[in-house]
């Protein structure tokens, strides 16, 4: 079977309305990221958490009713997958040590009639979260870095620029598009815990396996063909190409929304941030990268002549 | 062709390798199956016929994280600043000012103690030898001396948790050091996390303290009172003075520190507004009406006492060794049923500390069957007891466990045999726990919980059965998906996907690593990823047979072109997967290192297993398939 007859899209003709593009989404999820500022999950705020599952459903107001009996009523309270699970989170601990059996308590007095069990039960100390907040930055500018020098060495430097600013692009569209969805409000958010930053992580390292193969084309095509010039040769490439590009992003997005429809409440914002990531990547690394090693290199090349 | 023979030798050796680490797991899985058909007498026999089989198979099984099988993960932080105050001798002003700053200072930074301590000094031009070891010896000796009593303090302390958590009976727990101050222990199928916390966070530190005369105590007391109201010299003044002079002398900051909020206003009149207006300390503590010494603090009020007493300027009204001491519980007293902590005067220096305990007993006592632990002590630590005990008889004597009071008792008479017992305890099971406490010893430092994470049976079977069910849709999927594309090609992927998911467990198996809920999720994700390898293979020699080549030549030159890009693109990944684990904390290091072990497993799988599928089959004539 094949999908896609030999193609030839001028794809990097079109790159300045792309490069629009890339720029507005990422100002909207900038913007959106500025007004609400990074929604941070309770690995980086710090504070107490607890998921329970009651027998039966449950009204989220009479549990913030229960609370307010013991001063925890202004306590962050929703449900968590199911209407049986609900997430009661507290962001001081002033007495950490209490609150978990305060909580407890109130509920059980609360809810006599409708038994609950603890799920999951977190208590995140406010170093922590300052520390993991600086090591998540680390990681994802080294995980940067690194890949930029290695692209950097196995091709040419200006590669390696191309892959870092197109990687740091599908970092900065996922981020803003999460930030923008948890605005609009869907009933559905994505906070920034460890798990989604291990997303991030991914997501660099799944665009850049993408960003490489295209390169590794181009490589080969100006190998082969000395006097095409870059843009062609980058077209040709990257037209090449398009059927692995599509066969293999779509069965990893397959993948990752199978993930994200069994793999259950706990990584649905791993696996979404994921597969927002995929898509942000896939186009990258046919839009950005190649785009950005091709206008330097024109932009070296229109520099010779004044000189000369 | 030796090239392969080289490599069905590679995948065999592989695939047995695999098999080898895999094989406990399979035999613990079968051994729970056998066990769980079995009941009553027959599973007894069957454990003891095959307890050394099940131990060495529970052993290398491929562990299940605690996000998967529930249980408890706490990160501890040992509390440096107490050990280097308490390691320090003649304590001033200067040493206590520069341990308050560094304590804030390290509450918001990272910066390591030591070193941040030692420079307050420093700067302050203060030598260190002042305070620790003897005057001949410098800084930089003294700095070390520091380094090399925390580092052995947090060996030590590592020591006494593992003691404490093998006491407390938890199966594969996992005990282990971060860092320069910290230890994670991960506790597999615990859920009570109060109980954790006595477990892990006391000290331990035992004190028997005798109690100071009611006398002092009493006089003490008033003392703090009438400083308070701030008619300190009430004698000088004949108590002629005009009230409005005396407002001005009040220590208006030690009394809001007291009374916050709930200070009366000058203008209320009633009795009890006069009363707190006229004995604020009084007010607050009560003391004990049949002279025993004691005061009694409202629960709700303990806090801003705490804080009232250790103001400086309400320390200094103290005589000397004398200190006040809390009890550890509250207790239910008066007609209204409201709780009351007791405040205890002690003498500061302890007659005996917790070192000579030997042994510790929970038990009840059998007099009115309330919990007790029953402590023994060595030789010379029933010396000391004998002769303090006989010479305080009819003194009282405070049993104090992390500074605060369990019992205070009277002493009847002389003990020798080295015997005592705590009482006070609310439950059998918190006698249990200080049990354990008090057989392990004590902690060198306080160490505090700064992060807890519970995950209870049910969620980590629902993540078990959604991790699982993911993984295989997303199998099933990319598998039927890669035959319908290219048809024998496609099948020979699938197979090299098969193996690539053995080898992706039987690495994590021989690692030693568990398999958390992120971890599975990374499997889920190679699976897409690893076809990748083979689209890009089959791709080029759907090229190079369309170039006109023969299949034999075509699949040799699709092999040797997509290698590079195979390559370096998994290079790439890799890298970011290298950092993951770097930066990730137990789960997030899973996924991590499935990701990477997938990476790895997708090079052999897909480069090295097709191409001798393919060769054989050309060599036999039989014609792949490439769709």
């Amino acid at each position: 079977m094949r999908l896609f007859k030999a193609t030839s899209i001028n794809f990097l003709g079109a790159r300045n309305v792309w490069y629009l593009v890339s720029t507005l989404v990422i100002a909207a999820g900038l913007t959106s990221l500025l007004i609400r500022g990074i929604d941070f999950g309770i690995d980086f705020r710090g504070g107490s958490e607890m998921i329970v599952r009651f027998q039966q459903k449950v009204d989220i107001a009479q549990i913030r009713t229960a609370l307010g009996e013991v001063g925890l009523g202004r306590s962050e309270i929703k449900t968590f997958g199911i209407e049986q699970d609900i997430l009661i989170r507290v962001s001081e601990d002033i007495n950490a040590a209490q609150t978990s059996t305060q909580i407890k308590e109130a509920l059980k007095v609360g809810f006599a009639a409708n038994p609950f069990e603890v799920l999951q039960e977190q208590r995140i100390g406010p170093k922590i979260g300052k520390e993991l907040r600086t090591s998540a930055t680390y990681a994802i500018v080294w995980s940067l870095v690194a890949i930029m020098a290695y692209i950097g060495i196995r091709f040419q430097f200006i590669y390696g620029i191309g892959a870092l600013l197109s990687l740091a692009h599908d970092v900065l569209v996922t981020l803003g598009i999460l930030s923008i969805l948890n605005s609009l409000d869907l009933g559905f958010s994505v906070e920034i815990t460890q798990e989604v930053v291990a997303a991030f992580l991914t997501i660099i390292g799944v665009s850049v396996n993408d960003t490489v193969v295209v390169f590794d084309r181009i490589r080969e095509t100006l190998k082969i063909h000395r006097a095409l010039p870059l843009q062609e040769a980058m077209n040709k490439s990257v037209n090449e190409m398009l059927g692995r590009t599509i066969i293999t992003n779509g069965t990893i997005f397959v993948v990752l929304l199978v993930l994200l429809l069994f793999g259950g409440e706990v990584i649905r914002g791993f696996a979404f941030t994921l597969a927002i990531g995929q898509i942000a990547g896939t186009y990258s690394s046919i839009y950005i990268a190649s785009a950005v090693v091709l206008d330097t290199e024109k932009l070296k090349l229109s520099k010779k002549p004044k000189k000369s | 062709m030796k090239n392969q023979l080289t490599r069905v030798f590679l995948i065999i050796a592989a695939v047995i390798l695999a098999l080898y680490f895999l094989w406990p797991t399979y035999k613990d899985y079968s051994f729970r199956q056998q066990l769980g058909a079995l009941s009553g007498q027959d599973s007894i026999t069957f454990v003891d016929q095959n307890l050394d089989a099940m131990t060495e198979a529970k052993l290398k099984r491929l562990k299940l994280g605690l996000d998967l099988q529930g249980g408890m993960r706490v990160v501890l932080e040992v509390d440096l600043i107490q050990l280097l105050d308490d390691l320090a001798k003649n304590k001033d002003e200067n040493f206590k000012t520069i341990v308050r700053d560094v304590r804030t200072q390290v509450a918001t930074t990272e910066l390591a103690v030591i070193p941040l301590f030692v420079r307050q000094f420093q700067d302050r031009g203060i030598r260190l030898s002042r305070y620790y070891l003897s005057i001949r010896d410098d800084d930089a000796r003294i700095t070390a001396y520091l380094e090399d009593e925390a580092e052995k303090a947090i060996d030590r302390a590592i020591e006494i948790v593992r003691n404490r958590v093998d006491q407390y009976r938890v199966s594969e727990p996992n005990i282990q050091k971060q860092g320069g101050r910290r230890i994670i222990v991960e506790l597999p199928g615990v859920k009570d996390e109060s109980e954790v916390r006595q477990l892990l966070q006391g000290t331990a530190k035992l004190e028997f303290k005798l109690l100071k005369d009611p006398q002092i105590a009493y006089r003490v007391m008033e003392s703090i009172d009438k400083f308070l109201t701030g008619i300190t010299d009430v004698d000088t003044t004949g108590g002629k003075k005009p009230a409005a002079v005396a407002t001005q002398q009040k220590p208006t900051s030690a009394l809001s520190e007291l009374m916050g909020e709930s200070a009366p206003a000058t203008t209320d009149t009633t009795a009890e507004a006069k009363f707190v207006r006229e004995h604020p300390f009084f007010a607050y503590v009560r003391p004990d009406q049949r002279g025993s010494g004691e005061g009694y603090v409202l629960e709700k009020d303990r806090e801003r006492v705490v804080r009232l007493l250790e103001r400086p300027e309400v320390q200094r009204l103290l005589p000397p060794d004398f200190q006040f001491a809390w009890s550890a519980k509250a207790q239910q007293m008066g007609e209204d049923g409201s709780k009351y902590f007791l405040l205890y005067p002690v003498r500061q220096t302890a007659e005996l500390t917790g070192g000579v305990v030997t042994d510790a007993q929970a038990s009840v006592d059998p007099e009115d069957n309330r919990p007790i632990v029953n402590m023994e002590m060595n030789t010379e630590g029933s010396r000391d007891w004998a002769r303090i005990t006989g010479a305080n008889i009819n003194k009282r004597i405070a049993i104090m466990l992390d500074n605060a009071i369990f019992s205070a008792p009277v002493v009847q008479n002389k003990i020798t045999g080295g015997r005592s017992r705590i009482t006070g305890m609310e439950s059998p099971n918190e006698a249990r726990l200080l049990e354990i406490v008090l057989k392990a010893g004590a902690l060198p430092a306080p160490v505090a919980i700064i992060e807890q994470r519970s995950v209870g049976p049910s969620l980590g079977e629902d993540s078990v059965r959604s991790g699982m069910n993911a993984a295989m849709w997303a199998l099933l999927i990319t598998i039927f998906f890669m035959l319908l594309y290219y048809n024998t090609a496609g099948f020979v992927a699938d197979i090299a996907l098969a193996f690539n998911m053995l080898f992706i467990l039987g690495v994590l198996a021989g690692f030693q690593a568990t398999l958390t809920l992120p971890g599975i999720a990374g499997m889920v994700l190679t699976i897409g990823m690893a076809v990748d390898a083979n689209v890009l293979i089959n791709e080029r020699i759907r090229e190079e047979l369309a170039g006109g080549k023969t299949l034999r030549a075509a699949i040799d030159a699709g092999y040797d072109k997509a290698f590079t890009a195979i390559f370096d693109s998994n290079v790439t990944t890799f890298l970011t997967g290298i950092i993951l684990f770097q930066f990730g904390t137990g789960p997030i290091q899973g996924f991590a290192l499935t990701l990477m072990i997938g990476i790895a497993a997708t090079m052999f799988s897909a480069v090295v297993i097709t191409r001798v599928v393919f060769n054989a089959a050309t060599d036999k004539g039989i014609t792949p398939n490439f769709g």
